[in-house]
């Protein structure tokens, strides 16, 4: 993990001759989900390949692009586009943007994901904020020497999704009348999709829902200290005793119906920062 | 950072690194031990005739943590010759397995017969409380290995993942009659220890309490980061295996405690007494017949 450190402050450098606002929080926007960048104000964009050391996105529903800017009178720095095991990247690429969002001084992460729902009192475009998560993702960005610079060697993990952005986010759902939930996220490689009997293995040990992403950002955000809030839309229902085949079209479409939920829930939370 | 990869692992390095040792030490050693997070103080117990630094015996990985330099301490011990190796790798740290493998490998070849390990874990099972020993009993291996970079070896037919995990030893990884001797030696001794099953994890963060639920559920009673990797080359190379887990804390994932690198160090020292009574008592006694 040596090595992260220059790369680390070579972005760090290539954003602030562009933009120079310290942000208060970092939002990556999963799949479908970009169209939050909307509601910003811009003050500056960044393709991802003018950064120094960000990989680049190789998903058609990713865009690739850093949005900075005010978004609810908070200076943020917004990812249009994450990066996912399944493209071949190492959890230590992938999470690099969140270890450059707090060089630049951001205190918090909002993370979100599309995700398949286990929990059968789930639907089809509810919301779940993540309560907390379980890794199976066969490995770990924090794996190597650790840089004491950059986090401690073995961070706790008791409380990864602050219980009072939780709470908070939930208070918001229920004030825009949103249906969200609380729930355990489980991280798996993938590409492909599970099997009934993983999505069975998956909710009997007790997770509610299941993607493919999210998990090594908030591991790194934990390590250096960001405070964080998850949101994951429920694109598909993954009920194996009813199980449909998946289908890619429709998840994409059913992200971009939720996504105003997501936006209100960001805006809501980022509204109480301002506040406190 | 993985360390080892150009080279891979052999057998061939296990021989060189076995006979780096002997020119340094021409004992034969009966016993191993490892001794894990909080028990390095353990070592000043041995009637040290030659320590050696991991530095010096080729193909040996080095402890990246600050001040863990790794060091084999040879000498006498329970009345037999004994190597430790104090200063352990991990598989947070970057290494393959093969090569975790590797001083276990070694310290067969040197002749040794009895390896004892020992650890620092966090308990799932409730009943366990801070301070508990446990004598594992039989493990979970969730290090993922596939996962981790591959040595070249694998293709060589040497000591890589698969030619290691794909074979299955003919007798148990952990010794029933060594258990069963560390439980009675603990319960003369009036101090707590349990039979119970390890799960091994890469790591290095500590588990969310969602994790701890999903641990304690498939059956384990206690999670850490290290041992399983020593004790499947242990069970490959025909070495008699102990291992003792020193409970640092107990998860309670309904009313979560903030775990602390430092913490978890302290409780492992203040029960380090307890595992070096073990320790020496199981070296020194007959070893009971393999069951």
């Amino acid at each position: 993990m040596l090595e992260l450190y220059d790369k680390i402050q070579a972005a760090v450098t290539a954003i602030r001759s562009r933009w120079t606002t310290e942000p208060h929080a970092g939002i990556i926007l999963g799949t479908g989900l970009g169209g939050l960048t909307q509601k910003i104000a811009v003050e500056a964009a960044f393709d991802y390949e003018s950064i120094p050391h960000f990989p680049r996105s190789t998903t058609a529903t990713h865009r690739g692009r850093l949005v900075c800017g005010r978004l609810q009178g908070l200076p943020v720095m917004a990812m249009e586009g994450r990066f996912h095991m399944y493209e071949g990247y190492s959890l230590k690429e992938i999470s690099l943007p969140v270890r450059v969002m707090r060089a630049l001084g951001a205190r918090l992460l909002v993370v979100s994901n599309a995700c398949g729902g286990m929990n059968p009192s789930f639907s089809c475009g509810d919301i779940m904020v993540i309560e907390d998560h379980i890794n199976l993702m066969g490995d770990n960005p924090l794996i190597g020497v650790n840089d004491d610079r950059l986090g401690p060697r073995f961070p706790d993990m008791s409380e990864p999704y602050e219980q009072k952005l939780v709470a908070r986010a939930l208070e918001v759902a229920r004030r825009e009348n949103i249906a969200a939930h609380k729930g355990v996220f489980v991280a798996v490689p993938g590409p492909n999709l599970e099997t009934r009997a993983e999505y069975r293995f998956l909710r009997g040990i007790g997770a509610d829902a299941v993607g493919m992403s999210t998990v090594p950002e908030v591991i790194v955000a934990v390590h250096c200290g960001l405070r964080v809030v998850g949101f994951s839309i429920v694109t598909d229902m993954c009920l194996p005793d009813a199980l449909e085949p998946a289908n890619v079209e429709k998840i994409i479409a059913v992200a971009n119906e939720a996504e105003p939920k997501l936006c209100a829930l960001v805006l809501g939370v980022l509204a109480g920062e301002s506040a406190s | 950072m993985c360390a080892r990869c150009d080279s891979g692992v052999t057998a061939s390095e296990a021989q060189t690194a076995a006979d780096a040792i002997r020119r340094c030490w021409d004992g034969r050693p009966k016993a191993t031990l490892v001794l894990g997070t909080g028990l390095h103080r353990l070592a000043s117990l041995i009637q040290s005739e030659a320590v050696i630094s991991y530095a010096g015996v080729p193909h040996f990985p080095r402890p990246t943590a600050p001040g863990h330099s790794g060091q084999l301490v040879c000498g006498r011990f329970g009345g037999k010759s004994v190597v430790v190796l104090d200063g352990r790798c991990h598989g947070y740290e970057g290494y393959p397995p093969a090569v975790l493998m590797l001083p276990i490998l070694a310290v067969r070849e040197l002749g040794a017969e009895l390896l004892i390990l020992s650890n620092a874990s966090g308990g799932l099972n409730p009943n366990l409380a801070s301070g508990d020993i446990v004598v594992v009993s039989d493990h979970i291996n969730l290090m993922f290995w596939k996962s981790q970079p591959r040595c070249p070896a694998d293709q060589r037919g040497g000591l890589g993942t698969a030619a290691v995990c794909d074979r299955r030893p003919s007798a148990p990884a952990y010794d029933p009659s060594l258990i069963d001797q560390a439980l009675e030696i603990a319960r003369l001794a009036h101090f707590a220890a349990y039979r119970g099953v390890y799960v091994g994890v890469t790591g290095p963060n500590y588990e969310t309490r969602a994790e701890y639920r999903f641990l304690r559920q498939i059956g384990a009673d206690v999670v850490g980061m290290s041992t399983v990797p020593e004790a499947v080359a242990a069970a490959r190379c025909g070495l008699r295996t102990l291992a003792l887990s020193i409970v640092t804390n107990v998860a309670r994932p309904d009313c979560p405690e903030v775990v602390r690198a430092e913490d978890v160090v302290r409780a492992a020292e203040r029960t380090e007494p307890r595992v070096g009574e073990i320790m020496a008592q199981v070296v020194a006694h007959p070893w009971p017949a393999r069951r």
